[in-house]
């Protein structure tokens, strides 16, 4: 294959992916109130930054692969744009060919009992399906999967060449380790400096840390508003949206700051005026889905727990944690500040990197906080050490005398557990425990 | 028919593999010795042994189900965990006077989340592994390991010094030089089995040391007097990860495929490289061999390309004519590694069988069928 021809190729899912949400935005454009603008305010956010890839790809320009917690304030200080290696599975998860690039993974020999998240980049980089980018931050942590999922990525021959870097995340969660991610934070400057041409600037990094502060800020007033009863907003608007947007997509920048503002304008006027998720169906039951989103079959699901059983997402996994706002006073103390918010707060690293304490303080403090009625953790095939903590869930919800459900499925393929399975074992969990 | 290895010592090996309270651990206990297990290639049992007390490798060995640690792990966790801690929750590990675990994978760091809670073993801790073999990966393990030997010899009241500590290391060292001694035989015409030889490596985890060391001398004496095995059909190579159990080795042999060589965590990635002793600092010698000079497993990241290296040299070496990657079901890192291991051996024009197992092999009928076509591919 020619150049062009191996860009076009690497290129296909990501333009699937980037019509795909501007086919979103034209529908949710059709509908009024407030919370669909911010709706379809994500969605151009969503096509902008798949589109600025494709730009990139196109025009031999430099952009990088990241995720979310490699402290993606840095990226937006050094004018670096990015996406990240598992983006499909969390964002295009509702398209299309996603069962059909399952399957391809598995033809190509993944074992099927590794997370559906990260055999899909495998298959995706390993068929030429990725756009490969100038340079790669990679991610060695929550689970075994993610630094494995970079090992291949350095294994396969298009790839090989890519300068690569990844933080190493220490187990513990002390001072001694957050100063230690720190420095491993810093060397991932210098490495980006040397493979991408773009140069740090503190200035530009404190007024971005202050944007980013203004932004967190803003997210702890809304989720205050989350503890009404009824909730204002559920699983559509203001969890793993707010997520997307402060920390994936445009950290930092004062347009995402705008979005939390209009976010919690919104939950405002609806807790004042008592109302609830969804306009039509009363909140009978405050769920708290401790996990990701079932990304492949979220639109079968989600709208039936509010229909059927007046089952609201008060709170989950990716909304609310007491994000540590960065100290810009000096270099020092803003580094040591993201390597803290990036190591410790970030959802699914804070509860799966290190030891299980996290998992059950944060269940507590979330029942507690947002009078949740009982506790779903879905037991994502993939996570592998939440199904090793499912014993200690289980205890601390019977300790706060809340029911707790393990379901065990696959978030993102919706053949591993059928939707109706799901739906009916939730259903016999919320009649034996008297709920709704 | 090849004969049995016969020697006492080897038969005190066998036993210490065969059950997990054996008679070398017995006797130490009787005579006041205390005992520390460990999960994992990765914990630095030098300073164990540097503290007086006996270091044990947990395992799973004789546990005939899972009930009690299911309702702490899932369906989706490795079994080799889950037997492990079953026996623990049985009481089976009631003889430790202390437990070292480590973040060495998303299964077996959640025993130390679950044994805290419900096991009152006295002393127990967490360590916290690095996931690259950089130089400031090091330098992060010398302070873990200076964490476990302050924490070690304030509970157990010793003063672990460097020279105890230097000890040890020699020690470990002179056990991984014999092991070494018996690999170095299997080179050429093997006097030994592959199950034998693991029957061997796992002892050394399960008794004291210096009387391993020993063992390890009379078996090698008997290896050297010993004729070459014979009758086989194809010479082996098993690379995996926790793989203690010599009978299922013994199966694969059964059929004709002599296991010559491996890559497991209780084979050659244990000895094949040494502590460095010629270094002031005993803890930076450990650190250095525990991140980079010790052989790496998929824990490790970005140490594929060495690894590669490592395998396709075994197989020059050892004259290798296949290689089975085994697995235990839902090992993630194994997983992966294995598809770069398939797609590595191809490129060499090696023959490559991936076996997934559990923990606890109920049967052994698949195996065979499984070996037994993998050495008609290979013409043998
Ligand atoms: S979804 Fe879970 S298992 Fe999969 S990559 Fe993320 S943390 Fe790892
Ligand atoms: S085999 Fe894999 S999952 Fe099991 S204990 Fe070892 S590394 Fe962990």
């Amino acid at each position: 294959m020619d150049k062009n021809a191996i860009k076009e190729r690497s290129l296909e899912r990501y333009k699937a992916e980037r019509d795909w949400f501007a086919f979103l935005l034209e529908a949710s454009d059709l509908m009024v109130g407030p919370e669909m603008q911010l709706q379809s305010k994500l969605l151009k956010i969503l096509v902008e930054s798949k589109q600025k890839v494709v730009d990139c790809v196109e025009n031999d320009d430099p952009f990088i692969a990241a995720y979310f917690c490699n402290a993606p304030e840095l990226f937006n200080a050094m004018d670096l744009p990015w996406f990240m290696l598992m983006e499909t599975p969390f964002l295009g998860a509702s398209a299309p060919y996603l069962i059909d690039d399952i399957q391809g993974a598995e033809e190509i020999g993944i074992g099927t009992d590794l997370c559906t998240a990260i055999r899909l980049p495998i298959y995706y980089i390993e068929s030429g399906l990725m756009p490969v980018p100038t340079a790669v931050i990679g991610l060695l942590s929550p689970c075994d999967g993610a630094p494995m999922l970079h090992q291949v990525l350095r294994h396969n021959k298009a790839w090989r060449n890519i300068p690569i870097y990844a933080a190493d995340p220490p187990y513990s969660s002390d001072d001694r380790a957050i100063k230690y991610y720190a420095r491993e934070l810093r060397s991932m400057v210098d490495f980006l400096e040397e493979h991408t041409e773009r140069k740090l600037d503190m200035d530009r990094l404190k007024s971005v840390c202050e944007e980013s502060n203004r932004t967190y800020s803003l997210w702890q007033e809304y989720n205050e508003l989350r503890r009404a009863k009824p909730s204002p907003h559920g699983w559509e608007i203001g969890g793993p949206q707010a997520f997307a947007i402060s920390q994936c997509f445009i950290a930092g920048s004062p347009k995402c700051t705008q979005w939390f503002e209009q976010l919690l304008e919104c939950g405002e006027i609806r807790v004042r005026e008592g109302r609830g998720a969804n306009d039509n169906h009363e909140e009978k039951i405050r769920l708290l889905w401790f996990d990701i989103m079932p990304y492949g079959w979220i639109f079968e699901f989600m709208p039936w727990l509010e229909e059927e059983w007046g089952a609201v997402i008060v709170m989950d996994m990716f909304a609310n944690f007491p994000y540590t706002l960065v100290d810009t006073s000096t270099e020092e103390s803003m580094f040591y500040s993201l390597a803290k918010r990036n190591l410790i707060d970030s959802p699914m690293i804070r509860q799966a990197r290190g030891t299980a304490e996290n998992f059950s303080a944060d269940i507590s403090r979330m029942v507690k906080d947002y009078h949740i009625d009982c506790v779903i953790w879905p037991g994502h095939m993939g996570h592998k050490d939440g199904a090793a903590t499912a014993g200690i869930m289980r205890d601390t919800c019977r300790d706060l005398g809340v029911p707790f459900l393990h379901i065990g499925l696959d978030l993102f393929d919706k053949r591993y557990t059928t939707v109706d399975e799901v739906k009916s074992k939730v259903s016999q969990f919320f009649t034996a425990m008297d709920l709704g | 028919m090849d004969s049995k290895l016969t020697s006492t010592a080897y038969e005190e090996c066998v036993a210490a593999t065969a059950s997990i309270v054996n008679p070398a651990v017995e006797q130490w206990c009787e005579g006041g010795g205390r005992v520390v297990g460990y999960f994992c290639s990765h914990v630095p049992t030098e300073v164990i042994s540097a503290a007086g007390l006996m270091p044990f490798r947990m395992r799973g060995t004789g546990s005939d189900g899972t009930e009690l640690s299911d309702a702490f792990f899932s369906s989706i966790n490795c079994s080799f965990p889950r037997h492990t801690f079953n026996l623990a929750l049985q009481g089976g590990y009631d003889f430790l006077d202390g437990l070292v675990c480590i973040s060495s994978c998303d299964h077996v760091r959640r025993v130390y989340d679950n044994w805290k809670r419900n096991l009152q073993t006295p002393f127990l801790t967490i360590m916290s592994l690095p996931r690259k073999v950089e130089d400031a990966q090091v330098g992060w393990y010398h302070e873990e390991i200076s964490i476990l030997r302050e924490a070690l010899g304030k509970h157990f009241d010793v003063d672990i010094s460097d020279e105890k500590l230097w000890d040890a290391i020699k020690l470990h060292n002179r056990t991984r030089r014999l092991q070494r001694e018996i690999y170095q035989l299997r080179k050429g015409r093997t006097p030994v089995s592959g199950a034998e030889t693991l029957a061997i490596m796992v002892a050394a985890t399960a008794m004291p040391r210096s009387r391993y060391n020993t063992l390890l001398e009379e078996i090698l004496v008997e290896l050297r007097q010993r004729e070459p095995r014979n009758g086989y059909r194809a010479r082996l190579m098993v690379v995996g990860g926790e793989l203690d159990d010599p009978s299922w080795i013994e199966t694969i042999e059964e059929q004709g495929g002599l296991v010559v060589a491996d890559s497991i965590c209780f084979g050659s990635r244990e000895m094949w490289a040494d502590i460095d002793e010629s270094l002031e600092d005993p803890v930076e010698a450990m650190a250095k061999y525990y991140i980079q000079d010790h052989p790496s497993c998929p824990r490790m990241y970005g140490d594929q390309p060495r690894r590669r290296e490592y395998l396709m040299n075994m197989v020059r070496e050892f004259d290798v004519d296949g290689v089975i990657g085994e697995r235990l079901m839902f090992c993630d890192q194994w997983c992966v590694e294995h598809y770069m291991n398939k797609a590595d051996f191809k490129e060499e024009g090696i023959p490559f069988l991936q076996l997934d197992r559990e923990y606890i092999s109920s049967g052994k009928g698949q195996l065979r069928t499984r070996i037994q076509a993998f050495l008609e591919t290979m013409g043998k």
